[in-house]
C-alpha cells in the first residue's frame, strides 16, 4: 500500500473518485437513495429489516474507511464508538424519554465526544500502537460498561418498544443515515482536508514538511468517523431495541468494519459500500444458521485478500474495466 | 486484601510474562505486532485438552508435545504468509493476523464447543503453603518458569551467536543479509520460538483457569500490556512488568471487586501509552 510519490499522484489523478468526481458522485449518491427510498413501500418485514442493517452496516465501513483508508489509522476500537453511540441514546431514551431522533443526533455527538477524549493519548500513537491503542480503549470500555449497574450491567438496556419506529421509518432512517455516510466520505475523499490525509497516510514527515499540520488532520479524521461510528452506534441501538455491552460493545464491529472495506476496496468511495453488501449479505444473511462458517470465511477472506489483492476488489474491477476499454482501443487501431 | 491475595497476584504476573515473551520477541525482531498471538496460546491450551481427550495424557505431559507442535506450526506460518504480508506494509501484518486470530476463534469454537475448558491436572488445584500464605501449586511453576525463561532468553540474546544474529537481523535486515545472515530463516525461527513460548503459556493457562473460543482476546491484550510497559523487546523489562501488572491486579481487585481485574489492566495499559508514548519506542534495545 506504500507507494512511491510519483506513483501515488498518478493515482489521485486517475482516481475517479477523487476531487473532479465529487459533483458527480453527489448526483448519483442523491439518486441512489432516492430509488432506495421509493423501493421501501414494496418491500416486506424481512426485506426492510434487511435493507435498514444493510446501510447501517454501509455508514460503519464508510467511517472506518476515513480513519483508516484516507488518513492510514488502522482502529481496532470500532465497538467503543458504537457502543458508546448506542448506549448514550438507549440511557436518554430510557430514562428521559427521549425521541429517536434526538436520540440519534446524541448518539452522534456521543460518537464525536468519545474521540475527542480519547484523542490525547490515541494521537500520540502511530501505526501499530494507534491500532492496540484503540482496542485497547474498547476492551476497558466494555469492561466498564459491564460493571456499571447504571446502564444494566451484562444484561445491558433496552429501548422503550413504544418509541421504537416502525420497520418501514427504520428502513427510511437508514437510507438517510447511508446518504450522510456516504456523503460525508465524498466530501471528505474530494477536498483539500482529504487530499492532506492521503499525504499523512503515505508520508508523515514529508506532509509535515509541506506545513502540513498532521495532527490537526489526523484529529479531524479520527472526530469525523467516530460521529459517523456513533451515528450507526444509534441506527443500530434502534434495529436492534435490548442490547448488553458484550455484542454493543464487541470486537464484532471491528471484524465488520475492517472486512467490508478491506473486501471492497481501502480508501475508495465505492468499496466499502460494495463490501458491506457483499459481506453482510453473504456473511450475515446467507451463513446465519452457521455462525462458526461465517467466522471461517471472514477470517479466510481477511487473509486472502491482504495477502493477493491489498488494494480490494473494486480497484481491481476498475484496473480490469480500464484495461479492457484499452485493448478494445487499441483493436481498432 | 490478604498476603496471600497480593502474592499470587505476583505469581499470576508470572503467566502474563509467559504470554508476553513472545509477543515481544516477535514485535522486537519482526516489528510486527502478532494480533494472533492469543489465539497461538489457546490454541496449545486446546491442543493438550485433545492430547488429554485422545490419548489420555496429563497436561504437563503433553507440554512437550505442545510446545514442539507450536514451534513447526509458528515456522511454517512465517515461511509462508507472514513474512510476504510484512513485505507489503506494517498495517498489512495487523490485518492479516487479525484475520488468522478470528479464523482459529472459528476453529476452537467448532473442534470444541464454546464451552468452558480446562485442563486437568495435579498442580491446578493443589497449593504450597509458606509463612502462612497459601501459594496455588500451578501459578508457582508459571512463576518459576517465567523467570526461568525470561533469564535464559536474555542470556541466549545477548551471550550467543545465533542471539547476535537475530539483534543484527532485528536492527536492520538488509545490513544483516549482506553480512551473510539468512534474515528470512531467523525471522521464521523467531516466530517458532515464539509460538514455543505461547505454548508454554497456553498449557499453564489452561491448568491454572478456564478458557473459552474467545479467551485469546484478553490473553492477547494483557499480552501486549505488558509488552508495552516493560518496553518493547527488552526480556528483562517484560518479567518485571509482567509480575508488576499481576500485582496491580491483585491491588485492583481488592479495592473494586472481582469484576475489576481485566479494567485494571487496561487502565494501566492505557495510561502507559498516553504518559509515554516516546520511552516505549525508545525501549526498543533488543
Amino acid at each position: 500500500m506504500r507507494l512511491s510519490p510519483a506513483s501515488w499522484a498518478r493515482a489521485v489523478v486517475e482516481d475517479p473518485w477523487g476531487r473532479t468526481g465529487a459533483a458527480s458522485s453527489f448526483a448519483a449518491l442523491v439518486a441512489a437513495g432516492g430509488v432506495a427510498f421509493a423501493l421501501g413501500g414494496t418491500l416486506g418485514d424481512y426485506g426492510l429489516n434487511l435493507g435498514a442493517t444493510l446501510f447501517a452496516y454501509v455508514v460503519l465501513a464508510e467511517a472506518w474507511n476515513i480513519l483508516a483508508g484516507l488518513s492510514g489509522q488502522v482502529s481496532l476500537g470500532v465497538g467503543a464508538f458504537v457502543g458508546v453511540g448506542a448506549y448514550a441514546m438507549g440511557l436518554l431514551m430510557v430514562h428521559d424519554g427521549l425521541g429517536w431522533l434526538p436520540g440519534l443526533v446524541v448518539a452522534t455527538a456521543a460518537g464525536g465526544a468519545l474521540a475527542l477524549a480519547l484523542a490525547v493519548p490515541l494521537l500520540r500513537l502511530r501505526g501499530d500502537y494507534f491500532a492496540v491503542g484503540t482496542l485497547a480503549a474498547s476492551l476497558a470500555l466494555q469492561a466498564w460498561l459491564l460493571n456499571w449497574s447504571f446502564a444494566g450491567g451484562s444484561s445491558g438496556i433496552s429501548i422503550p418498544i413504544a418509541a421504537v419506529p416502525s420497520l418501514l421509518a427504520l428502513y427510511e432512517i437508514g437510507v438517510v443515515v447511508a446518504v450522510i455516510g456516504v456523503g460525508t466520505a465524498i466530501v471528505v475523499r474530494g477536498s483539500r482536508f482529504g487530499l492532506r490525509l492521503l499525504a499523512v497516510r503515505e508520508h508523515e514527515e514529508a506532509a509535515a514538511s509541506l506545513s502540513v499540520d498532521t495532527r490537526r488532520q489526523r484529529l479531524y479524521a479520527l472526530v469525523v468517523s467516530s460521529l459517523l461510528m456513533g451515528l450507526a452506534g444509534g441506527t443500530f441501538a434502534l434495529l436492534q431495541v435490548s442490547f448488553e455491552p458484550n455484542g454493543m460493545l464487541g470486537l464484532n464491529w471491528t471484524i465488520s468494519a475492517l472486512l467490508m472495506v478491506v473486501v471492497g476496496g481501502t480508501g475508495t468511495i465505492l468499496g466499502p459500500i460494495a463490501g458491506a453488501i457483499f459481506v453482510y449479505y453473504v456473511v450475515a444473511t446467507e451463513l446465519a444458521n452457521y455462525p462458526t462458517a461465517s467466522f471461517f470465511l471472514e477470517g479466510g477472506l481477511l487473509v486472502l485478500i491482504v495477502r493477493f489483492a491489498p488494494r480490494g476488489v473494486v480497484p481491481l474491477v476498475f484496473d480490469g474495466v480500464r484495461a479492457a476499454a484499452r485493448r478494445r482501443h487499441a483493436a481498432r487501431g | 486484601m490478604s498476603a496471600t491475595d497480593l502474592v499470587n497476584g505476583v505469581l499470576i504476573g508470572g503467566l502474563y510474562v509467559l504470554v508476553a515473551l513472545g509477543l515481544s520477541l516477535v514485535f522486537g525482531v519482526l516489528r510486527l505486532i502478532n494480533l494472533a498471538h492469543g489465539a497461538l496460546v489457546v490454541g496449545a491450551a486446546y491442543l493438550a485438552l485433545w492430547l488429554s481427550n485422545e490419548a489420555g495424557l496429563q497436561a504437563f505431559a503433553a507440554l512437550p508435545l505442545v510446545v514442539v507442535a507450536a514451534a513447526v506450526f509458528g515456522y511454517a506460518l512465517q515461511r509462508v504468509l507472514l513474512t510476504d504480508l510484512l513485505l507489503k506494509a506494517p498495517e498489512v501484518g495487523i490485518v492479516g493476523t487479525f484475520g488468522l486470530a478470528v479464523i482459529a476463534e472459528a476453529a476452537f469454537a467448532a473442534g470444541f464447543t464454546s464451552n468452558a475448558q480446562g485442563l486437568s491436572s495435579s498442580l491446578g488445584s493443589s497449593g504450597v503453603t509458606i509463612a502462612g500464605v497459601t501459594m496455588r501449586s500451578s501459578l508457582l511453576l508459571a512463576f518459576a518458569l517465567a523467570v526461568v525463561l525470561s533469564l535464559g532468553l536474555h542470556l541466549v540474546i545477548r551471550r550467543t551467536r545465533p542471539g547476535t544474529a537475530l539483534r543484527a537481523a532485528a536492527a536492520n535486515p538488509a545490513t544483516a543479509a549482506l553480512m551473510g545472515i539468512n534474515v528470512n530463516q531467523i525471522f521464521a525461527l523467531t516466530l517458532a520460538l515464539a509460538a514455543a513460548l505461547a505454548a508454554v503459556a497456553g498449557v499453564l493457562d489452561g491448568v491454572s483457569a478456564s478458557f473459552v473460543p474467545t479467551s485469546d482476546q484478553a490473553l492477547l491484550l494483557t499480552g501486549i500490556a505488558v509488552v508495552v510497559v516493560g518496553g518493547v523487546g527488552n526480556v528483562l523489562g517484560t518479567l518485571v512488568a509482567g509480575l508488576g501488572l499481576g500485582l496491580v491486579q491483585a491491588i485492583g481487585v481488592g479495592l473494586f471487586g472481582g469484576g475489576y481485574s481485566n479494567l485494571v489492566i487496561y487502565v494501566v495499559f492505557f495510561v502507559t501509552l498516553a504518559v509515554r508514548p516516546s520511552g516505549l519506542l525508545a525501549g526498543r534495545s533488543l
